[in-house]
């Protein structure tokens, strides 16, 4: 029972890791660059958030704002601070993407503080009654909206004139550009995608556990990295899948009071093993190197 | 002032240049610290310096010369601190010296420096199955392991939470011993760089496919590259020991490891002097961000670091400002200056 | 490069000699307290909170005509809960003529900033960092109780109930928690079984997984700071399986948590605490009104009570020296100070203020402090 507890808890947190993680790998896949500011997009997200339930108290428009809030700034963050490095060498982007995300959150310290912010208005108390068992309304959003998502994508990336855009891109963007592909245009539309999830993350996360400070999506952008790079980076069902891996380990573990304070190891750990195995991923391709 | 500059352009000179720089520096600092007129604060920032310089050097020569991306240097760092510092805590207690005994410190910065090298090897293995990113995840993923089991251990061992209780050495002569440190990092990575082998590793940077064909044994020198690196790593990490009261795991988590890519690829890729230049300046301004803005302020240190952090890699790499770059830089900047000397010399001249 | 090298070097180096050259500064009126605290970062919350107090103490003292006419001055630095960064704190603030201190905020950087401050025998009283190791016997008291008091404290108070099962949740890599939660193991009578949850720094952010833990413990001791506490609480309203809380003085402040309403959770709160922060009257209730008129609620914590009283205890004891014939003023070298002040705190000198509730603080020789521990409710379960 226990265990059945910690799992579906796990797979309520893989859920909001696998969102953040879409995010990243969609923009990994097109722009082929680690951003690591995109944890701190979610925490500039849930401050939207915040400020928006203090005007209005409810939580449909703060997600809209949110996610308003959070498309416009990763729009913004790409084109002044990614754009002008197109064609740099990656880890250039990458000192960028870190420079931007410390960035954002001395911003978020001057303007909100120091303290944590506590949006309870988000909550939604109650759960479903499975005879002896139970499964907390949060548990069910959150994998609702990650389903819902996840297909969502996927449909767009494969049927839309944007979506099949974005593969070309990411396939090769020189090619791309030859075939008429406003790559700037596609590039900036990813990652807009990608925060509108991470603003979505803000949600699910806040909505579990209201507290906000300015390192909200510090530890969880890590971790929907290694998810991302668990189910292979650039894959959309991968960086699902990565995801939901994670919060299980991470609930199962953190379920057994013995392993409880290794869980981080036991997390990077099972990271390890799954890329010893398989190089590119889960669901990873192996590209073959073309000399 | 002339001649100075002539005796830097001797060819033997100017190879090793840098060695001279930094010995003169040693010896300055070295004398005005021995006769006591250097203030705690510049000798705390020197040792700060010269551990960032022995960091940045070995990672720049996984990530500038072997081309893999680490993000768990901090992590070599760690099991050199811990283990290193673990051997001082006993022998200085056990031969009865006191914190300052030389034996004592070779004998930890021996250990610590090994211990880091095995795990070097041992983190290389999968180097060569995985690449780019992927590898970067997974160094990233060894630094976090190392921090956490190191923490989670009985206190007896590391100290758990409250952190390892290590002899701290005098700060008039640690730094001393630190900026040796590095002119023999420096040494061993220059020497290594300029010699065949170096240049074996480099072409498995540009192109491991080729270089492959080229008889070069991939395998043996990245390795190779990874046990040296994360050896100097440990060095650092022990003479990071010998500078605080205690060792705690969270100084040495995945943001440190960044600090340090960043000082490597500010100093521009493949250079072992931009790489020690940068670790130098990285760690003098925020040093002085850190003493400058206090109080209410200091907010305001990661904001500005931040900005500078963005705007000098987006000038020095943004493709779009190459004019701009070739039109203002500090050589065009010095050259004109110097041509404005030479302009007034040759005025008083006449 | 070569030359970009040299350059730069050489300006460091000059830029260093003068550093080094320049006189020292002290030809100020003030007297000099120095402070290190994380005012970023993860625990920006309690550095603020403590310098904020600390300041309005200072403030309130000098428009009162300081000591004896003599004004105070207090300059905190910025630590990010990282020991790493003492040294250059440190060092600043002996280049600025601290005379006194009140330590570090955290514990952390303060078994750093203790053994820097022991060489040069400056004078720290640190209202908040609570490891025993933190205070010395040559230059550091505490304000707060010693995490091991706490923990056995505790741990007695819980064997007095009559409980044969309880819940325990700490946090596994802060030594605040691990500290109180071993003492309180070891200290727990032997036929009461626990059921343990815990967490780290990396996933403090969600407790879905340990509410489920703990969601049949009548009774949960939490070791942990509020923050954190207040998280689970609202995570666990639900649970009606739990009934009372029991926290140390990390749950101070926790009514006052921006955005937590308190009266929200059905279950009894109840503590082991030196400072009552919702209390209506006498000093703390003095110190909680102006402290949220000047600085808002988001960072009242017992922590900054702590540095308030660290300010008034410590100016309390510098006046009392000066009856007793001391000469103190801004030229008094720290070392001095030092001597002044140990012999009135070790002589027996007693405080009273806002974190001491009704009775009065003492201090032993060793560092430690000697008050009373309240056993506080702060909240009544919901009927």
């Amino acid at each position: 029972m226990n265990f059945l507890t910690a799992l579906f808890n796990g797979l309520s947190s893989g859920g909001t890791y696998a969102i953040i993680a879409i995010g990243y790998t969609m923009v990994y896949g097109i722009a082929k660059m680690l951003n690591f500011a995109h944890g701190d997009i979610i925490m500039a997200g849930g401050y939207a958030m915040f400020t928006t339930l203090l005007l209005v108290g409810h939580p449909i428009p703060a997600l809209c704002v949110a996610v308003a809030f959070c498309v416009a700034l990763g729009v913004f963050v790409e084109r002044f601070a990614y754009r002008p490095l197109r064609g740099a060498s990656p880890l250039a982007v990458l000192i960028t993407a870190i420079g931007v995300s410390s960035l954002l959150q001395s911003l978020a310290q001057i303007i909100f503080g120091a303290g944590s912010k506590m949006p309870l208005q988000l909550q939604v108390s109650g759960a479903l009654k499975l005879g002896a068992f139970s499964i907390h309304y949060n548990t069910l959003i959150t994998l609702a909206v990650t389903v819902v998502l996840m297909v969502a994508l996927t449909l767009f990336v494969k049927y839309s004139k944007v979506g099949r855009a974005m593969v070309a891109v990411s396939e090769d963007r020189g090619a791309a550009q030859l075939m008429g592909v406003n790559t700037n245009a596609i590039i900036a539309v990813t990652f807009g995608i990608g925060s509108a999830l991470a603003a979505v993350a803000a949600y699910l996360m806040l909505m579990k556990a209201p507290s906000l400070t300015n390192t909200l999506g510090a530890m969880p952008g890590i971790k929907a990295f290694t998810a991302a790079v668990i189910g292979g980076i650039g894959s959309v069902p991968g960086a699902m899948l990565g995801g939901i891996l994670l919060g299980v380990i991470e609930c199962v573990s953190l379920s057994i009071p013995a392993i409880a304070p290794f869980t981080d190891a036991i997390e990077f750990a099972v990271l390890i093993v799954i890329l010893l195995v398989k190089p590119a991923g889960l669901l990873g391709k192996a590209r073959r190197e073309k000399v | 002032m002339s001649t100075v500059l002539a005796f830097f352009k001797k060819p033997f000179i100017r190879k090793y240049a840098n060695y001279f720089i930094l010995a003169l520096i040693t010896l300055v600092f070295g004398a005005l610290s021995l006769s006591g007129s250097l203030k705690m604060g510049n000798q705390f920032l020197l040792e700060q310096i010269a551990i960032a310089m022995l960091l940045a050097v070995s990672l720049g020569m996984v990530v500038g010369f072997l081309g893999e991306l680490s993000l768990g240097h901090a992590g070599f760092m760690c099991v050199g601190a811990f283990l290193g510092g673990k051997v001082s805590a006993i022998l200085v207690p056990a031969l009865g010296t006191n914190a300052n005994s030389i034996l004592v410190l070779v004998i930890s910065l021996l250990v610590g420096g090994l211990s880091a090298a095995v795990f070097g090897m041992i983190i290389g293995l999968p180097a060569l199955r995985l690449r780019g990113d992927y590898l970067a995840i997974v160094t990233l993923a060894f630094g976090e392991i190392v921090r956490n089991v190191v923490m989670n251990l009985p206190e007896q061992l590391f100290g758990a939470t409250l952190g390892l209780e290590t002899p701290r050495f005098d700060r008039k002569y640690l730094f001393i011993i630190a900026l040796i440190a590095v002119l023999a990092c420096l040494a061993v990575t220059q020497n290594l760089m300029r010699s065949k082998h170096g240049r074996a590793i480099i072409s498995i940077k540009d192109n491991e496919i080729a270089a492959r064909a080229m008889g070069v044994d991939i395998t043996k020198y990245k390795l190779f590259v990874f046990t040296i690196s994360s050896f100097f790593a440990g060095v650092a990490g022990v003479l990071y020991s010998y500078t605080q009261s205690r060792l705690q795991t969270p100084t040495f988590d995945y943001n440190y490891s960044i600090e340090i890519l960043v000082m490597v690829v500010l100093g521009g890729m493949g250079s072992i002097n931009g790489a020690a230049l940068a670790a130098a300046l990285i760690t003098f301004i925020n040093f002085k961000l850190q003493t400058v803005l206090t109080g209410n302020l200091s907010v305001l240190q990661n904001v500005i670091y931040s900005l500078i952090l963005i705007v000098i890699v987006i000038y020095r790499n943004a493709p779009g400002l190459k004019a701009f770059r070739e039109k203002y830089n500090l050589a065009v900047l010095l050259q004109k200056l110097k041509g404005k000397r030479a302009e007034t010399e040759e005025k008083e001249d006449a | 490069m070569k030359k970009l090298l040299a350059i730069f070097l050489a300006v460091l180096m000059v830029a260093t000699c003068a550093a080094t050259l320049s006189a020292c500064n002290k030809n100020s009126d003030t007297i000099k307290i120095g402070l290190s605290g994380p005012l970023t970062g993860n625990a920006a919350v309690y550095g603020n909170g403590v310098a904020n107090a600390a300041q309005m103490a200072v403030d309130e003292i000098n428009a009162n005509g300081g000591l004896n006419g003599i004004k105070l001055e207090l300059k905190v630095m910025d630590d990010v809960n990282d020991p790493t960064k003492i040294q250059a704190n440190y060092s600043a603030l002996v280049d600025w003529g601290m005379q006194l201190s009140l330590g570090c905020v955290t514990t952390q950087p303060a078994l750093e900033f203790k053994t820097l401050s022991e060489a040069d025998n400056v004078f720290f009283m640190t209202p908040s960092a609570s490891a025993d190791a933190v205070r010395s016997e040559s230059n550091g008291y505490q304000m707060c109780f010693a995490d091991a008091k706490q923990g056995k404290a505790a741990a007695e108070y819980v064997n007095s109930l009559e409980y044969t099962t309880i819940g325990i949740f700490y946090q596994s890599d802060i030594d605040y928690s691990k500290g109180i939660y071993d003492e309180f193991k070891a200290n727990l009578s032997s036929s009461i079984t626990t059921v343990e949850a815990s967490f780290t720094t990396n996933t403090s952010s969600d407790f879905t997984q340990q509410v489920a833990e703990l969601k049949n413990c009548e009774f949960i001791f939490m070791p942990i700071y509020y923050t954190e506490a207040a998280l689970f609480m609202t995570q666990a309203k639900d649970e009606a399986g739990i009934k009372i809380y029991y926290g140390c003085d990390g749950f101070d402040g926790i009514e006052s948590a921006e955005g937590f309403t308190i009266s929200a959770i059905p279950q009894k709160i109840t503590m082991l605490t030196h400072f009552n922060s919702k209390a209506t009257e006498g000093a703390a209730k003095t110190f909680i009104d102006n402290y949220t008129a000047k600085y808002g609620a988001a960072t009242l914590n017992q922590f900054g009570a702590s540095a308030y009283d660290c300010v008034y205890a410590i100016v309390g004891a510098l006046k009392k020296a000066i009856e007793e014939g001391k000469t103190v003023d801004a030229d008094t070298s720290a070392s001095d100070m030092c001597e002044i002040l140990k012999e009135q705190l070790n002589g027996g000198y007693t405080y009273t203020g806002a974190v001491t509730g009704t009775g009065t603080v003492k201090w032993t020789s060793d560092g430690f402090v000697n008050k009373e521990a309240l056993a506080q409710t702060i909240k009544e379960a919901n009927g």
